[in-house]
């Protein structure tokens, strides 16, 4: 299975990506991929930025171990993380996750536990500016109940 | 010096030892099996398909000790009053330690069963994570002391070395815990005693500190629940680390207040995270 794991400051390109991930293999029948974007609206409605730190060292293991977990539950040929991490704004990607398998079943589920792992197991953290302060998010309830569903798979 | 168990015509025989005082003995081995760093993060976390390996491997070493007379010819079968085995996950070199110690009031050494639930011990921890890697190295299986007995105390650091090494060969004790050095940002070299922890995201900024260094022998107990009560002891501050909420991470693998840690660890407490 082949793992690109990034964490940097600069934009990704999804096509470019794919490309990466599918090049010289014709074995692929599916690739799924989630983006996840800045909202304009979170904990408060007037979010203008926010900044993302990570734990450097950690975080790169973390998710290239939740990549090989992923692998192990499905039949994947590659797997494709990106974090952004420092300030980014609402419209912006902070986050790629690529899975490429023979079927699309197992692209799905895999992208699907992904992220659910990454958002509940990857070191990093948001905090939001406004025009009012700025302020550290909150974990959510709703992501670890995401992420527990899969313990018991 | 003769070889106890050849006898006048060089063949082997069981010492008798019907005559020998009774003594208090003692013997403490030694070894690792080094793995993958995928695989060690799973054993840590208990992720991996045959179940708690630890727990497994310190019940197999117990028994194998127990058994040594059964599986070395010329071993007397003895009564252990105590043997421990302990682990030691070790991220930075992807290892476990492992280390047992026997003792009993009897008239013969109990070396050979420390070194054989060491190595039935790292036997086990083979079996239990060869699904997931098969390339995994059993290394560095020895004596580390022994007591009691005609020949008295002896200590691996003060004997002589059984083998010679290679000199371009790192002798074994550069990956004992003991012996690491840390390298602080600030390009000072802190010594083995020194822990240094981390502080990240909302509690750096609580703390007013990315980072801070304690010493060993500050640690009420070595593992996680002992860094933070040391914490606590020099500001009350760190009391916010005893929340529920705060993860912890050993090595930059997520560990719970129970984790063993040695010398040279690094340490980190943060938030819940939030990315994605």
């Amino acid at each position: 299975m082949r793992i690109a794991i990034n964490v940097h400051d600069a934009r990704f390109d999804a096509e470019v990506e794919q490309q990466r991930l599918t090049a010289g293999r014709s074995d692929v029948g599916a690739v799924v991929s989630f983006t996840g974007r800045v909202r304009d609206f979170n904990e408060r409605p007037d979010v203008t930025a926010l900044t993302l730190e990570h734990f450097p060292g950690m975080t790169e293991k973390a998710l290239h171990e939740i990549a090989r977990e992923a692998g192990e539950r499905w039949a994947l040929q590659g797997v494709t993380i990106i974090h952004r991490i420092g300030r980014l704004e609402p419209g912006d990607a902070i986050v790629l996750v690529m899975t490429a398998s023979a079927h699309r079943r197992a692209a799905f589920e895999a992208c699907d536990f992904i992220m659910d792992y990454l958002k509940t197991r990857a070191p990093f953290w948001k905090k939001e500016h406004t025009d009012h302060g700025s302020y550290w998010v909150s974990e959510r309830q709703s992501d670890r109940e995401a992420a527990d569903r899969w313990e018991h798979s | 010096m003769t070889l106890t168990h050849l006898n006048a015509r060089g063949e082997a025989h069981m010492v008798d030892v019907a005559d020998k005082q009774e003594t208090r003995r003692e013997a403490r081995a030694r070894g690792a099996v080094h793995m993958q760093a995928s695989t060690l993060a799973l054993l840590s976390e208990g992720g991996l398909p045959k179940g708690d390996v630890l727990a497994t491997a310190r019940i197999a070493g117990i028994q194998a000790a127990k058994r040594t007379h059964e599986l070395i010819p010329l071993c007397h079968a003895l009564a252990l009053s105590k043997v421990t085995v302990e682990f030691t996950l070790d991220a930075e070199h992807d290892c476990v330690h492992v280390e047992a110690f026997c003792r009993l009031n009897g008239r013969t050494g109990v070396e050979m069963e420390a070194l054989t639930a060491v190595s039935v011990a790292c036997l086990t921890l083979y079996d239990m994570c060869k699904a997931v890697d098969k390339g995994m190295t059993i290394d560095g299986v020895r004596l580390e002391e022994k007591r009691g007995g005609r020949s008295g105390e002896w200590l691996r650091e003060t004997a002589p070395e059984s083998t010679q090494r290679p000199e371009n060969e790192a002798p074994e004790e550069a990956i004992e815990p003991s012996s690491m050095g840390l390298i602080d940002p600030s390009g000072a070299v802190s010594t083995a005693s020194d822990l240094k922890v981390q502080f990240l995201a909302e509690l750096r900024e609580r703390f007013e500190m990315p980072e801070i260094l304690l010493s060993w022998d500050q640690l009420p107990s070595h593992d996680i629940a002992g860094v933070k009560l040391a914490l606590i002891n020099q500001d009350p501050k760190f009391k916010a680390l005893q929340n529920q909420r705060v993860l912890c991470a050993r090595n930059d693998a997520m560990c719970q207040d129970g984790a063993a840690i040695v010398r040279g660890d690094r340490i980190a407490f943060f938030p819940p995270v939030t990315g994605g």
